[in-house]
């Protein structure tokens, strides 16, 4: 339904973006995932109308969405990185004012503001000043007020920077009681946890470039080994680092050892050389391929860097 | 003390790195200094007020008159008017009439009249009359002082005239000729000199050095006893052609400058929330809706205009009720002004936050244009005494007309037709700067 066929757009000598093509179909999650920079926000603000592509085209159910088309922006919904909230106003004040600027005026209003503040838990803070409120909360409003007028695709950017794990944990839940009742939503985030969790299909982007899409399972299959051991990068463990190296890929980061068998590389030979070289199984641990190891994979750098 | 020197290095890159504090700190009060040092005179060579507009129309045929026109006109503090301009650019010398309907049309706000009767035969003493509009206090009395000063170092000569005359009068001509003839060849043996000449003097009023101690005098200073005389013996009548009426002068001439500076401090504070808004990611939600960028910079318009013309008559209001400030005399008139005012100050808000790239950059430069502007406009002082580049830049200011169109309802009471010029310079201001504040909106980075 959402369509995004080699978006490009500059920023003077900078290519935020670089001839990005995605197609993402009604009612899926899609994670958009990168690192600070990698493109991410652009796209977001590209998909939302405030900025036009350089180059490219980008449609919704077939339709071109551009700042032109009000229709367009009906059919979408933006949860903005920061809290973009007026804070000296109450959580109710705000989000009559935000159902008020996508058209919904009197009870149809009045009973989406009530939906709203119950489902985000703030019915009884509905008075407050916003800005009186705990970092949280205003992330819950945050998302409420992109959701009043009931848009068919959800942008999120990066919608729980900051936010304790029990609100993110809320958001998270409320994110996917709407995506199954059949929201579509874009979610664009750095932390693998979230994509992983949340994400029916993720998109991995940095420099402007989509590298990879796919659902979690399809992204791990790219990577070249199917269990990832680590390991102290120290002296005692040195041998047995050197003796690895031919056996499949060996990256050392943060004074951790991390080893990428071979396909063909049997463990259990692993563990054979490790009782050998007379170190004990409790300095290893083994783990699935992740995101975090897919975007090394990919870019040759961490997410965080 | 490596610590403190640690914590100073700290405080002083953070100062270098902050141009707001620093324009703030050292280039605000240095450009307000500059300007009161330019009012008070220091380091100018010209200091004092300089080109007061100063009708002037010389009934008077005598010869000492035009000579008092002449110093008039040497006078650097007036700009002497003395030829009207008719619509086909022909001149002709002003008369009397034309006089009042100028100052009405603030062409000029002082005018003398230098009438036919200057010295009657039937009558002890010199007769001037002055015309004005004191709608600034401070160059009402300013120009008050110069008048006198540059008439008294006339006078003189001319109550030499007037004695002549009452002489002539009493004696009669033939015995007044003989009388002068005499103290002519005495003042010639005694002194030296032709008695010709000196005669030629004594007939002309010109009795030398008599009026020296007036000539010398200045404005608030203590009065030579020769003044003190003068005084007595030139009649100056005064006539307020425009806000005699007003029933609170002082207030009503301060209220205006002062509101629209205090509008103008408000209003580029409101134009620095366009950061916070920016910011915090309100702009993207509010344009993500079916919402147009212009609609979204119209509403901050007219926000900003309702805010301004609420708080202007708020401060006229204030004035009424503490002063007297006639509001209600002019309330239509009034609005209209305070809405044009009130969109100038709006725009040009609008227009800083534009062209600058943080809301502390936006509050810095604000203050700085905003003092400037409500120094150089004659919210402070009068415009007349800043050099003359500066009163030139005036006219460039809000401020300037803002107080033009608060007095021109206030003190003069003027009509709707009669506001039209200076409500089309406000409204012009604020088409303009609205216009390039939306491009640079439209170009910046203003809307994330």
């Amino acid at each position: 339904m959402l369509n995004l066929e080699n978006l490009t757009k500059r920023y003077g000598a900078l290519t935020a973006l670089d001839g990005v093509s995605l197609r993402i179909e009604t009612g899926e999650f899609f994670g958009l995932l990168g690192p600070n920079g990698a493109g991410k926000s652009t796209l977001m603000s590209l998909i939302a109308g405030l900025r036009p592509a350089d180059v490219g085209t980008l449609t919704l159910d077939g339709v071109a969405l551009n700042s032109a088309n009000a229709a367009g922006r009906l059919a979408l919904g933006l949860v903005p990185q920061n809290i973009a909230l007026y804070p000296e106003l109450s959580a109710d004040q705000n989000l009559r004012i935000f159902g008020q600027l996508y058209g919904l005026r009197g009870p149809l209003l009045k009973e989406r503001v009530e939906e709203a503040l119950v489902a985000v838990q703030l019915v009884e803070r509905r008075k407050d000043q916003v800005k009186n409120f705990s970092g949280g909360m205003q992330r819950r409003l945050n998302l409420a007020a992109a959701l009043l007028h009931r848009p068919k695709l959800l942008l999120c950017d990066e919608p729980t920077v900051g936010v304790d794990p029990q609100s993110r944990n809320a958001i998270f839940e409320y994110l996917e009681r709407l995506n199954r009742e059949g929201l579509t939503v874009i979610y664009s985030t750095h932390y693998m946890e979230e994509a992983t969790r949340l994400c029916s299909r993720i998109g991995v982007i940095d420099h402007g470039k989509i590298l990879a899409t796919g659902t979690l399972e399809q992204l791990l299959t790219r990577l070249p080994f199917e269990e990832e051991i680590r390991f102290s990068a120290d002296e005692a463990t040195a041998p047995l680092a050197a003796a690895l190296a031919a056996l499949g890929e060996l990256a050392t980061h943060d004074g951790i050892h991390r080893f990428r068998p071979r396909a063909d590389y049997k463990l259990s030979n692993f563990y054979t050389l490790t009782e050998s070289l007379g170190l004990p199984a409790r300095l290893f641990t083994s783990q699935r391929p992740t995101l975090e190891a897919l975007f090394l994979h990919l870019t040759g750098r961490t997410i965080r860097e | 003390m490596r610590i403190i020197l640690t914590l100073l290095g700290k405080d002083f890159a953070n100062l270098r790195r902050n141009r707001a504090a620093f324009v703030l700190s050292f280039i605000v009060p240095m450009i307000i200094i500059y300007i009161v040092g330019q009012v008070f005179g220091l380091g100018r060579s010209d200091s004092g007020p300089s080109g007061i507009p100063l009708a002037v129309v010389n009934q008077s045929g005598n010869a000492a008159a035009t000579k008092l026109v002449a110093a008039l006109q040497a006078e650097k503090s007036f700009r002497v008017i003395t030829e009207f301009t008719n619509p086909d650019g022909t001149k002709r010398p002003l008369i009397e009439a034309d006089l009042r309907p100028m100052i009405h049309d603030r062409q000029f706000s002082y005018a003398l009249v230098i009438p036919a009767d200057l010295i009657a035969e039937n009558r002890f003493g010199l007769h001037l009359m002055v015309l004005s509009d004191p709608r600034n206090d401070i160059e009402s009395q300013t120009v008050s002082g110069l008048l006198q000063k540059t008439i008294f170092s006339s006078a003189p000569q001319l109550l030499g005239q007037m004695l002549q005359l009452r002489a002539k009068s009493y004696v009669g001509a033939e015995r007044l000729d003989r009388f002068n003839q005499v103290i002519a060849d005495n003042a010639a043996r005694t002194f030296g000199g032709d008695s010709t000449e000196i005669l030629k003097k004594i007939q002309q009023g010109d009795f030398g050095a008599m009026g020296q101690g007036a000539s010398n005098a200045v404005p608030g200073s203590a009065q030579p006893s020769g003044e003190g005389l003068l005084s007595k013996l030139v009649k100056i009548d005064s006539e307020q052609v425009v806000g005699k009426d007003v029933k609170s002068p002082t207030a009503t001439r301060i209220v205006g400058g002062y509101a629209v500076m205090f509008l103008l401090f408000a209003l580029s504070n409101a134009s620095a929330a366009f950061f916070d808004e920016r910011n915090t990611g309100v702009f993207q939600r509010v344009l993500s809706a079916p919402v147009s960028r212009a609609q979204l910079l119209w509403s901050r318009f007219i926000y900003g205009v309702l805010f301004g013309l609420g708080q202007l008559m708020a401060l006229f209001f204030a004035g009424h009720l503490l002063y007297g400030v006639d509001v209600f005399g002019h309330l239509g008139n009034l609005v209209l002004v305070c809405c044009s005012v009130a969109a100038a100050c709006t725009a040009f808000g609008m227009l800083l936050s534009a062209i600058t790239r943080s809301p502390e950059a936006a509050r810095s430069l604000a203050t700085l244009l905003v003092i400037t502007m409500s120094a150089c406009g004659g919210a402070w002082f009068p415009i007349s005494f800043m050099p003359h580049f500066m009163q030139q830049i005036a006219h460039f200011t809000i401020v300037y007309w803002a107080i033009e169109g608060f007095g021109a309802v206030l003190w003069a009471g003027n009509s709707l037709a009669q506001l039209l010029p200076i409500l089309g310079v406000l409204f012009g201001i604020s088409a303009a700067a609205m216009a390039l504040a939306v491009w640079r909106f439209n170009r910046g980075n203003i809307f994330g």
